[in-house]
Parts: C-alpha cells; structure tokens; sequence
C-alpha cells in the first residue's frame, strides 16, 4: 500500500510551483558555486604552490648543515583541499601559516587573500546551499503533507480505506524524501560535473568515498526537516498556521541558534588577547633571564663567550629548552583556549540539526577548525621525527657536544650540534596527512548520532500526532 | 472607504495566529537577545576604560620622548547593539609611534577570528529576518486569499475603486507591523537603558530614530513586494511559495554569494606581495640609513647604560659625552628620512586598505538589489559601525601621528636635543663614574670590591628610579571623532531613498497588477 501513497504524492509535487522554484534555484546556486570554486581553488593552489616552493627552496638552501636544519624556522602553508567544495569551514578566517623549527612553534598567522571585511560571509559551498537552501524546501514541501490533505478532504478518503495510519506516514515520508533528493542530487551532479571538468580539481578514491559519506549525510539532515515538517502538519488544522510555526521554527534552527554561538562562547569563556599572550611571554622570558644570570641553571650558564672554558653548554641547553618549553606552553595553552572558546559556542549550538550537520561535515572532509587542531597536533609530531633525526645524525658525529636546543649562535660557536652536511633528500618534511574515511566517520560519530537522534524523535512525535489527528 | 479597509484588514491581522507568533517571538528575541548584546557592550567599554587608563599611566612613565609610543583605542559603539556592521572584528587600537607607521591589520585586536564560524547576533539580524518574514505572511495573501475566500469580488463589486482597496491593505498591513517594530525598539531600548553605564546623547537618539524609520521603510517595502507577490498569484499557496523562495534568495543566497562571487572577480594582493611591496620600501630606507651611518661615525670610546622605560622600551640613563654627540648627531639625522620612509609605507598600507574595501564595495553592489542587504548596511551606517566611521579612526590616527611626531620635533629641537633618548646631562656620567665606578675599580681586596659593586648598582638602580618623568601635559591628546552626523546622512539617504523607491515601485507594479486581476 505504501507504493501507490508514495507514487501520488511523488506525482503530485512533481507538477507543483515548489519543486520547480527549487530545482531551478538548486541549479543555479550549485553552479555558481562550482564555478566560483573552480576559479578560487586555482587561485590557492597557484598560491599555496609558490608559497611552499619558496618555503621550501629556503630550506633547502640553509640546509648544508645538521645545525641549520635544527634551529631554521621554516615555514608550513596549509594546503587548499578540493574537498572544501562540499565544507569550507570557515577555512578562510582561520591561520593557515605555521612556522616551526625542531624545537619552537610560532604562533599560527594569517597569509594569503584574507580580508577580514568579508569574514562573516559564508562561502556557498555544498554545506551552505543544503544546510540553508534545501532545508528550507523541506519544509516548504512537508508544510501541508497531513494537514493540506485535511483541508482538501482527501484524507479522510484517504484514510477511510483499510490502510493504517502509519503506512500513509511512511508513505508520505518516503515521498517527501524522494522529491527533496531529486533537486539536491541534480545540484551536486551540476556542481560536481562543473568542478571534474577543470583541470585542477582532482578527487582521489578518498575524496570520493567522503563525498558520498556527506551527500548521505545531507540526506539525513534534509530528512530532519522534512519529518519536523510533517510533525507540525499532523500537529495543526490548517496549512496557514503549519507553515507559520515551521518558518519560525526554521529561523530559530537554522539562523539564530547558529548566530547566537558567538555571544555564548564569548560570554561564557573570557580568553586573553594575543598582545596579552605576548605580554607574558615577555614576563616570562625576562624571569628566565633573571634566573639564567642568578645561575639557576648552572654557573656560566649565561656566558656567550668563544671560549668553551668561559661558558657552560649544559647549563645553556637546560636554560634555552625550558625557555622553548615555556613559550611552547604559552602558545599552545593560548591557541587552545582560542579552539576551546569556539568548542563552547559549537557544544551550545548543537541543540540545532543546521550546527550538528555543518560540524559533522567539516569532521568528514577534513576541513575547519578541526583540520586546525589536527595541523596543530601533526606538525608537533613532525618536530619529534625532526629531532629524532638531528639526533640520530648527531651521534655520529664525534666533535658535536650532542646538546639538542634551540640556540643558533651556541650551535654555531660550540658545536652543540653537529656541523657535518647533510643530504636534504634525507630530511623529513613535513606533509599534512588527511584522515582516511573509516577515521572521519569515528570522529563524526557524535554528530551522526544525534541527526539520527533527531530523526526518530521527530518521526515517533510525528507518528503519535498522526494517529491522534483528527482528519475531519 | 480606505480607512474602513484598512480598519477591518487590521482587526482581522490581530486576530491571526501568525500576527501573534511573529508578536510573541519578536519580543521574546528582543528579551533574550538584547542583555547579552549590552552585557558584551559593557564588557567592550570597561576593556576600554581600562585600556585607556594603563596607557595614560604609562605615559606618566615616559623619561625620554623617543619612547612616546602611546596606543589609542577606538571606543565601542553603543548603537553597535542594533548593528554590529563591520564595527566588532576590527581592530580597536592602534600604536602611535611616529616610525611604525599606521598597520594594516584589520582583524580586531582579541577578537577571536574562529568565532567567525557563528554568524554575527544583533537587532537587526531579528529585523531583516524575522520582521521581513512576518511581513511577508502578512501580506501573501491580501489579494490572492481574498479571491479565493470569494469576499474580493463582494467588495468591487460595489462602489470600492481598486487603487483605494489596495491602499486600504497597505495601511492595514502597515498598522499591523509597526507594532512589533515599535514593541521590539521600546522594549530594546528599554532593556539599553536600564544599564548604569549606558547613557545615550542627543545624537544618539536621533540615529535611533533614524534606524527607527529605516526598520518601518523597510518592512513598507518588504511588505509592497510581497503584495505584489499576492496580486500577481491567483493562489495564495502560489504567492507563498514564490515569496519564501525569494525572501530566501535575498535575504541569504544573494549576500554570501555577492560576497564568494566578488572575492574572485575582484581579487586582492596576497599578504606577501603586499609585505614584498613594503620590504621594497624599507629597503630603500635601510640603504640610505646605511649611507647616512657612514658619515655619522662613532669613535670607539662611546659608552651607555641602559634603563627600563616606558611602553616596554628602554632608555640611556647614563652616556658619556661620546655617546651623547653620536647619538645627538644620529637622531637628528635618521629620523627625519624615517619619517619619510614610513610616510611611504603607510601609502603602501593605504593602497592596500582601499584594495579590501573596494572588494567589500563590490560584494555590497552585487547584493545591492535585495531590500534585505540595503536595509542593514543603512542600518550599519546610521549606527556608525559601517566602514566609514573605522575609515574616519584610522585618519584621526594618522592626524595624530603626525600630531605627536611634531611634538617630540619641537621639543627635542628636531631630535637633535639629548631629551629624545638620554636624561643624562652632560657631565653626569663622568661624575658617577669618578665617584662609584672608579673606586670599584681601583679596590684590591675581594670583598670590598664585590661591597661596592653592589653599592654601584644599588646606587644606579636608585637613580633609574628618581629619573623624573617627562612633563608631557602639553602633549597633544588623542580624540576619537566619529562621523558627522551630516556625513551619515549623507551616506544613508542614497541607501534609504533607494528602500523607498523601491517600495513605492512594488507598490506601483502591484497596483497594475491589481488592475488586471480577475477577481473571480
């Protein structure tokens, strides 16, 4: 039975104003996206591309000695991935810059065509389009699935037959799910059609595998909308008032619930401010100078003199890898409060479906804050393989005094670190590693989870106010 | 007979669910949403005051004027509680030092760029969506519903002329919504001055009342769109639909994709090129420093002491007289080409500033053609948090720049005087060094000689501290001068006549539209 309910309501929306309003604009907004990305993404490879090569040429070039590879700062640009089509996460007003040495790591900068003028805008991405768009079709195709057919009269005809109430419910949600799938898979297939037809834009297996993770994903966040629609339907008499109470609905879930994030993280958790960070990195590091010439870390220990007999290296690399220690501490406690106070606003927003699918997306793609935290966590591992391979180079060297820290002019003038050249091919280099679709779908798991969450309370309440509707 | 419309139109809108819920919710937002909008206005000023305070204790601190690096602070904006504009994620303070230029930095100092995930909360975020939404259920049906409820063709079939029926409905529908506007300023302003730290000037007053107005044009021109919406339908399920679609087309697609769409159509330079643009500059500085140094040379018995100073510099408490000559004749040389060259790099800075803006311009033009877009960046220019009034600190800082690069010119007569980077007077540090420095030097014994090292240094550390500061009540004072409130208008009527011609053009087409319905 469930079928010929499907078939009707199918054939029904098929001939309505909303699905063609909606397709033509899917269409058009799916295109323009494609479009805009293609030409963005060209833009950020050719930059990220000559920014690395750069980057990398200067390591190169200061890299003849185990000590330069050590102590130089080298630079890390994040690089522009295809798959922030589907989910930029705000990619744009987020520090793509990371400068590191073996040992230090700098605060994360801005570099790039960053202009903080146009930080609030969204980009139209796939998460954009579907999470605002669509569902906003949802509901304007679910508005009067139970009480339109009331007002017509067809469902107490309807429901007059031998067919049970819940299949009539089934049946309509499969429809509504079906009519809302054709315009989002129809936009993606422009979109994607647009972007695999430039030449920069390549998607792996991987790529592909997550693009579909999020397309199932959309459907399970389109579906939330569709059924608050229908439970809101079966819940009032009258399509006026249904549609009433979803649009207020949906500009709560999807626009001020969101919005409201900011105020609440900044209310909730106050952070210090950058120049505060490096106020107190300056205190601390004037302690620490204090302490280096009272001798906490050794007699001489603050001697720079040639002479090794006048000096204490030791006493140097205690005092400089706890002052790297130090600011490391600073930086990183900083940076993390920074993600933690988004983390505050992201946790409160998530009693929307519009906050839970965006953060699932970007979760799967790999991209946004949580791509930032991931960088983070990476380039802290390449510094343990970086030095792991200084030392290892190191010991074999028998003039090195084989004291590891990050003093350029100590390693110069006494050879805590070994002078001898080195093969650059040798050297590890830093590459940003995504995470595999298995490790994707873990961390999103939560998400998920509550979409789906949504989903069964919003079809069970739909299910109850349907058996108790009245249809006269 | 328009009044007689507009009264029963009005009469049935109360009585309609919708007008209720959109009442309820828009007074609800304002309740919930306005404390925290001015409990983050309140925390902004008191960071200010504070702010302001520590600098001006610093100031007091200043022994030479080569350390005057005071920093000014743009005041929050109280009105940035109705709009936000672009006023809260840029910089707030800026260093005045007559070297470092003006910065280009944008972002605000302490603003958390990731917080830029959440879109921005503020009054007029509820009015361009909630009040714009309300209106348009307020109006979809005005025409198309009365044709199918039959009662259109009872009230023309008798002596009711058209024009007067849709002028009665539009009073009506206006009626209707200036309520929850009204009740939404009233209540908002309310909750504003309930605070203790928040007074409101004349001026002030007289922006809200403008931004009053502007919120009416706007939702007169929301609800003429969708009014014609409602004349072109014969159902009013049609005119729904079309007008949610549309509303969601202006009201978000348009915006992000004008701002997506111009950030490729209108690119700016990358931060590098931009940074290789000024390293050009502060090279030609750097080579004509180095000439210059040439014919300044030092004579190799030149000797200083330096002492911790204000705004986290240091200072010469003590120089010899070699010293003094070399740095007397240094300064008065170098700075003047400084000046000059970071005159340079702020017109470097400058170009760049414009390059963003006139990105942002561009995105503004192509959203420009939705009502929902010009109503708040009008509402952004009359609350003074569009990017003019930022435009207007970023000169009052330029201004004062060279404000106090004149003044530390004239009072250390065009750096040449000892006062730009030393207190020490011409003889002081012969003297120390006769009466302290000396015997040190000349003791045998161990002990005595460490006992009167730490006598030296106690005896310096005790001069740092008795270093009078500069007097520097004469120093020009830093004054924020927003936008005249002529330059606002100036902006905002183009922005406000273009609502209104709009309104008045959708009421026009709904009028021709009107005239061709079948009323049947």
């Amino acid at each position: 039975m469930i079928g010929p309910i499907v078939r009707k309501e199918i054939l029904e929306n098929f001939l309505s104003l909303r699905l063609v309003l909606s397709l033509i604009l899917v269409i058009i907004v799916f295109a323009i996206s494609g479009f805009v990305f293609v030409r963005k993404y060209e833009q950020q490879v050719q930059d990220y591309s000559k920014d690395t090569n750069h980057s990398l040429a200067y390591f190169q070039g200061h890299a003849e000695r185990l000590y330069w590879i050590a102590t130089l700062r080298h630079q890390f640009y994040r690089k522009p991935k295809a798959l922030t089509l589907c989910a930029e996460g705000f990619e744009k007003s987020i520090p793509n810059c990371f400068s590191f040495n073996a040992f230090s790591r700098d605060y994360p900068q801005f570099k790039g065509r960053t202009n903080a003028l146009l930080f609030s805008f969204n980009d139209v991405d796939w998460v954009f389009i579907i999470s605002l768009f669509l569902s906003f079709a949802a509901l304007i195709f679910a508005y009067n699935s139970c009480c339109g057919e009331k007002e017509s009269g067809t469902l107490r005809l309807l429901l007059a037959g031998a067919t049970p109430r819940h299949k009539v419910l089934l049946g309509k949600y499969l429809a509504l799910m079906f009519i809302v799938g054709v315009p989002l898979l129809l936009g993606i297939l422009v979109n994607l059609s647009i972007v695999t037809l430039s030449k920069d834009v390549a998607f792996g297996a991987r790529a592909w595998a997550k693009i579909l993770s999020i397309i199932v994903l959309s459907l399970l966040y389109l579906s939330v909308f569709v059924l608050l629609g229908m439970l809101i339907s079966s819940r009032t008499s009258r399509s006026v008032n249904s549609i009433v109470i979803l649009l207020f609905l949906w500009v709560g879930l999807v626009i001020l619930v969101p919005s409201s994030g900011r105020i609440v993280a900044k209310t909730l958790r106050k952070i210090p401010t950058q120049a505060e960070m490096n106020r107190k990195i300056a205190e601390m590091t004037d302690q620490w100078l204090e302490n280096l010439l009272a001798g906490k870390y050794g007699q001489n220990a603050g001697n720079t003199s040639r002479n090794i007999e006048e000096s204490n290296p030791p006493g140097r690399a205690r005092a400089f890898t706890a002052l790297t220690e130090q600011n490391n501490k600073i930086i990183d406690e900083h940076m993390n409060q920074i993600i933690n106070q988004v983390a505050i606003g992201r946790r409160y927003t998530r009693i929307s479906p519009t906050e839970i699918y965006r953060q699932a997306s970007e979760t799967i793609t790999g991209t946004g804050i949580g791509r930032f935290s991931d960088l983070r966590r990476q380039i802290r591992r390449y510094q343990d393989d970086l030095k792991d391979y200084v030392r290892s180079r190191d010991a074999e060297d028998p003039n090195s005094l084989h004291l590891l820290f990050d003093e350029m002019n100590a390693a110069e003038m006494w050879r805590t670190i070994s002078h001898n050249p080195v093969d650059f091919d040798t050297v590890p280099k830093f590459q940003e590693h995504d995470l595999a679709l298995g490790q994707s779908l873990k961390l999103a798991i939560w998400d998920i989870g509550l979409l789906v969450l949504f989903n069964l309370v919003f079809f069970a309440a739909a299910y109850v106010s349907f058996l108790r509707y009245d249809v006269r | 007979m328009i009044w007689k419309i507009a009264k029963k139109e009005f009469l049935l809108n109360l009585m309609t669910f919708k007008f209720v819920v959109g009442m309820i919710l828009s007074v609800v937002l304002m309740s919930v949403f306005m404390p925290v909008l001015v409990s983050d206005y309140q925390q902004s000023l008191k960071d200010y005051n504070e702010n302001v305070a520590a600098n001006e204790a610093e100031l007091t601190k200043v022994k030479v004027y080569k350390n005057i690096t005071p920093t000014v602070y743009r005041p929050p904006n109280v009105l940035s509680v109705f709009s936000g504009g672009v006023d809260n994620q840029l910089d707030r303070s800026e260093k005045i030092d007559i070297f470092g230029g003006s910065n280009i930095i944008l972002e605000a100092e302490g603003y958390n760029s990731l917080l830029s995930v959440f879109p921005a909360l503020e009054v007029t975020l509820i009015f361009k969506i909630v009040m714009s939404i309300l209106t348009l259920l307020i109006a979809y049906d005005v025409i198309s519903g009365e044709r199918e409820q039959g009662t259109l063709k009872l009230i023309l079939s008798n002596t009711a002329v058209r024009y007067k029926v849709l002028l009665g409905k539009l009073v009506a529908g206006l009626m209707t919504l200036i309520m929850p506007v009204t009740a939404s300023f009233i209540l908002g302003l309310l909750i504003l001055l309930s605070s203790n730290m928040i007074s409101l000037t004349g001026i002030q007053w007289f922006r809200i009342a403008l931004m009053y107005f502007a919120s009416l044009v706007f939702v007169t021109a929301m609800f003429n769109l969708a009014l014609l919406l409602s004349c072109l339908c014969r159902s009013s399920a049609t005119s729904l639909v079309f007008g949610l679609f549309l509303w969601l087309f202006l009201a978000a697609i348009l915006p992000n994709s004008s701002a997506y769409i111009a950030s490729q159509l209108k690119p700016i330079e990358s931060d590098e090129e931009f940074s290789g643009k000024v390293k050009t500059v502060t090279d030609q500085l750097d080579s004509e420093i180095n000439e210059l140094n040439k014919d300044v040379k030092k004579d190799g018995s030149e000797d200083a002491t330096d002492a911790p100073g204000a705004f986290g510099h240091t200072y010469y408490r003590l120089c010899n007289k070699s010293e003094m000559d070399y740095n007397r004749k240094k300064y008065s040389v170098m700075e003047p080409v400084k000046i000059k060259y970071f005159d340079k790099i702020l017109g470097v800075k400058e170009v760049h500033l414009n390059d963003l803006v006139k990105q942002k311009q561009f995105a503004d033009k192509l959203a420009g053609s939705s009502p929902i877009v010009l109503y708040e960046n009008l509402m952004s220019v009359l609350a003074g948090t569009d990017f003019g009034n930022y435009k207007c600190f970023k000169n009052n800082v330029r201004t004062y720049g060279n404000e106090v690069a004149d003044y530390i010119r004239f009072k250390t007569e065009n750096f040449a005087s000892t006062s730009y980077f030393t207190p020490c007077k011409e003889g002081d540090y012969e003297r120390i060094i006769e009466i302290y420095y000396k015997p040190f030097l000349e003791a045998k014994d161990k002990e005595k000689k460490a006992e009167l090292y730490k006598a030296t240094i106690a005896r310096y550390e005790q001069m740092v501290k008795e270093t009078p500061p500069l007097n520097l009540q004469d120093m020009p004072k830093f004054s924020y001068r927003p936008q005249s409130i002529g330059d606002t208008l100036r902006q905002a009527i183009p922005k406000l006549g273009f609502l209104i011609i709009a309104g008045i053009l959708f009421f026009s087409l709904s009028y021709v539209a009107f005239l061709r319905y079948d009323v049947r």
